[in-house]
């Protein structure tokens, strides 16, 4: 009865574990805030996989750019780094502070192409 | 939605800019112009010192007598001009545009104190037009353009809440509130609200006369 128990315990744990770990960009639902410490807005809503569907975009790099001494690197990719890695809470030199830099990759992208939010509030809900 | 966005927030938003700008020019330059045709002989008791006493007392909440006999008053218009002029200036989604567009970077408010100073600023409208209907002497000296004039400075402040809190269509109070703020910017030198320009001047004229020509005080 106790070995049943435990391994009962078990298999939830394990399992919880799994859902935690999978619950990664396909189920990704907001741009994760963490490096802000005191956020004046909710985290932005955004469904990475949802979104590149309907965008059509197939590049990780159309969005996951890399930049050096100013000129975009056409063929590098960073999607295995996060925003914050190059993007300071300050913007230093070249590269703008992380909150122009989301705001520049998301909304400037929109207003080029005439399509998706564009208003504070469309992005960071209430 | 992009497109309406578009136009309101650069053809329109260029065009309010301009008029405010230009108009408020105009206003200042023209008021100097009949001075100097009609007027030249205030010069001669035109003073620094006096325009600044008189000025400075003016801008003091209580270093008044008429700031003193109107309590209530005093506060709420000394409260409502701070909150008017500090809100949008500070607003942290104003400074991220301008941050965005000039790359000029400001100082923001915090979100929670900047809804605070709204509700000064339409508070404070409410008791205006209150003050307006119930004051016979203030009714004596009101017109219908003055009504006019005080939806005009608060539409901006509520439809700004009301789109910041994402009551009822964000979209289209976000539109709304970007119309009425150019609507304003645009009133302001061609209405009463252009004493946001000329009232340093009718100040230092009055404190020279009363201190220069009269002798007295004019506090």
């Amino acid at each position: 009865m106790k070995k049943a128990a435990v391994f009962i315990f078990a298999i939830v744990v394990v399992s919880a574990f799994l859902f935690v770990s999978a619950y990664s960009q396909e189920e990704m639902t907001f741009v994760d805030n963490s490096v802000f410490t005191k956020p004046e807005r909710t985290p932005s809503i955004f469904r990475h996989d949802e979104h590149n569907e309907k965008a059509g975009i197939e590049e990780c790099n159309e969005c996951h750019h890399v930049y050096e001494d100013g000129k975009l690197l056409e063929d590098e990719s960073s999607e295995d780094q996060r925003c914050s890695d190059c993007h300071e809470l300050k913007s230093s030199g070249n590269t703008p502070a992380l909150i122009k830099a989301y705001h520049t990759n998301c909304k400037g992208c929109h207003l080029k192409e005439k399509k998706g939010p564009i208003m504070c509030g469309e992005c960071h809900l209430k | 939605m992009h497109d309406l966005y578009n136009f309101v927030t650069g053809p329109l938003a260029w065009a309010a800019f301009i008029v405010f700008i230009a108009g408020s020019l105009y206003r200042l330059i023209n008021m100097l112009y009949l001075v100097n045709k009609k007027e030249k002989f205030i010069y001669t008791y035109m003073s620094f010192k006096y325009s600044f006493r008189s000025i400075f007392h003016w801008i003091t909440p209580f270093a008044t007598v008429n700031w003193q006999r109107h309590p209530v008053l005093t506060i709420v218009t000394f409260a409502f001009h701070i909150c008017l002029i500090i809100t949008p200036v500070f607003l942290l989604s104003h400074a991220i545009l301008w941050d965005e567009s000039w790359n000029i970077s400001l100082w923001a408010l915090p979100d929670g104190v900047a809804d605070i100073m709204t509700l000064v600023v339409v508070g404070s409208c409410i008791f205006f037009l209150v003050r307006r209907l119930v004051l016979p002497e203030v009714q004596y000296v009101t017109s219908a353009s003055d009504y006019v004039i005080l939806a005009i400075v608060a539409a901006p402040f509520i439809t700004g809440f009301i789109a910041y809190n994402q009551w009822i269509n964000y979209q289209l109070f976000m539109i709304l509130h970007i119309i009425s703020g150019e609507i304003m910017l645009v009133a302001i030198p061609f209405t009463r609200l252009s004493h946001m320009l000329f009232s340093p001047f009718t100040r230092a004229y009055m404190g020279s006369e009363f201190g220069g020509v009269r002798n007295a005080k004019d506090w």
